[in-house]
Order: C-alpha cells, then structure tokens, then sequence
C-alpha cells in the first residue's frame, strides 16, 4: 500500500538554501526535506540559493571520494522531479559564480554553472515566496 | 500581515544582514508588504554616523536610510537587545519602532526569515 496524501491536504514549498556545502550541513538537511516532501506527495516548486548557498550550484566542486558530492546529488533530484534551481545573481557574482551568459557580460575566463541550476534575480524568491504554501530556509546553522 | 525579515547578525564581518536586507528590498520593490526587525547583534546596524573608514567597508546606515524609499513598513529593533548592546534612542537612527521580539510579534506576520 502506497501512502498518498488527499490532494486538499497538498503543500507547495519554495526551498532558500544559504548555508554552502562542505562548510555547513545546510545542503543536505535541505535534500532530506526535499526528498520527504515529495515522498509525502507535495511539491517543490523551487529552490533558491542565496548567499554562501551558491556554492552548492558550481560544477567545479570536487569532492573526495569516500564523501557525498552535494552539488550533485541536488542537480540528480533538481532532475529527476523536474524542479527549478536558481541561485541569486548578486550572490553568485560575487562569489565567483557565473554561467555563459554572465561569463561573456563580465569578459571572464571561464563559467561555472552546473546544470540544472540557473541564475535570476531575487525576484525568483520573491514570487516563490508569494505562490508556494510555506518557505523553508536553510541556514549554515540548519 | 506581509513579511517580517529578521537581522540578527551585525552590520560588518559577516554579509549575511546585508544579503537579508537586499530580500527585504526585493519584497518591496514587488510591492508586498514588508518590515525589518533587528535584534541581537543586529541592533548596531541602528547605530546613527557609523565610520568605517578604518575597516575600508562602505557604511550600511546609507542602504539603511533607503528603507522608506523602497517601501519597507516598519524599522523594528528589539529593546533588550539595544539595552544589552548600550544603543539609546539618541544613539540611534531615525524612525526606528522599539518592540520586544517574542513569537507574538513573529506571529503577526504571514512569514518571518532570518538573515542566516
């Protein structure tokens, strides 16, 4: 027997992740919840990264071996329940975090974004905020 | 009754209040209603003429000022954190409401984040 929640009782989160991975455990407490939520048969509408957050969205983290690799563990599950993952632009440029498009406005040497993840304005949030049921944050202390 | 976005951190050595007031900008600027309510730490962010010159950081009491302009409700501090931290009514800013930070305050609001 499946377990399967009536649809009145369905809830619609926005996810705010700002602590980083590999400096706190905000990442992965996100995912759990994430990955509850769904089990539980309500929706993620989005993921937002903000502040340190970004760091979960570069493709260029490398991570030992014999250690989870955040950044994509949450791109499969971003995947796989087709959910948008957005990371602040302010957040991301300052911390060294840009895709092809800000990489050619910014002449950088290079781009960083892992797929599916992309970069927007607060804005994301902001109407994230307003549609979802409940907004969750993730802090570096989470 | 709109957002309350809660800075609990202090103005300088961490970004995470700046980053917190940039959401309540944001929220503003897409017309919700929005209030900031600073304790802990936070309350020195209230300090009137901050000089930063020393620690080479533009001062936050500019970003602060604009509050009003883009539409922010009401600037809250908590006031058992502005006497812990020795911040009086002339030590302040302008246009900041004294309340206590309880979950009744937090209650009246229809979401509250913290800055980090």
């Amino acid at each position: 027997m499946t377990h399967s929640t009536p649809d009145s009782e369905k809830t619609s989160f926005t996810l705010v992740i700002t602590g980083a991975p590999y400096s706190s455990q905000a990442p992965q407490t996100a995912l759990s919840f994430a990955k509850a939520t769904v089990a539980a048969g309500h929706t993620i509408d989005r993921v937002f990264l903000y502040g340190d957050g970004v760091h979960l969205a570069s493709a260029l983290v490398t991570a030992p071996s014999d250690e989870t690799h955040w950044p994509k563990q949450w791109a499969a599950f971003l995947e796989e329940h087709e959910v948008p993952g957005v990371a602040c632009i302010a957040s991301a440029l300052r911390r060294g975090l840009v895709d092809s498009h800000e990489q050619k406005r910014y002449q950088l040497g290079a781009n960083n974004l892992l797929a599916p993840f992309a970069i927007a304005g607060l804005g994301e949030w902001v109407e994230g905020s307003i549609k979802s049921t409940r907004t969750i944050y993730f802090h570096a202390g989470a | 009754m709109g957002m309350l976005i809660i800075i609990d951190q202090p103005p300088y050595g961490t970004w995470a209040g700046r980053e917190a007031l940039d959401m309540a900008f944001a929220l503003a600027a897409f017309d919700q209603p929005t209030s900031l309510l600073f304790t802990g730490a936070g309350v020195n962010w209230l300090r009137k003429a901050q000089d930063t010159a020393d620690i080479e950081q533009k001062s936050l009491e500019k970003n602060l000022a604009a509050a009003p302009i883009f539409g922010i409700e009401a600037i809250l501090a908590d006031r058992t954190a502005c006497q812990r931290y020795n911040l009086n009514s002339e030590a302040m800013i302008d246009g900041v409401q004294l309340t206590n930070a309880s979950a009744d305050l937090l209650g009246q609001y229809s979401q509250t984040a913290f800055a980090g």
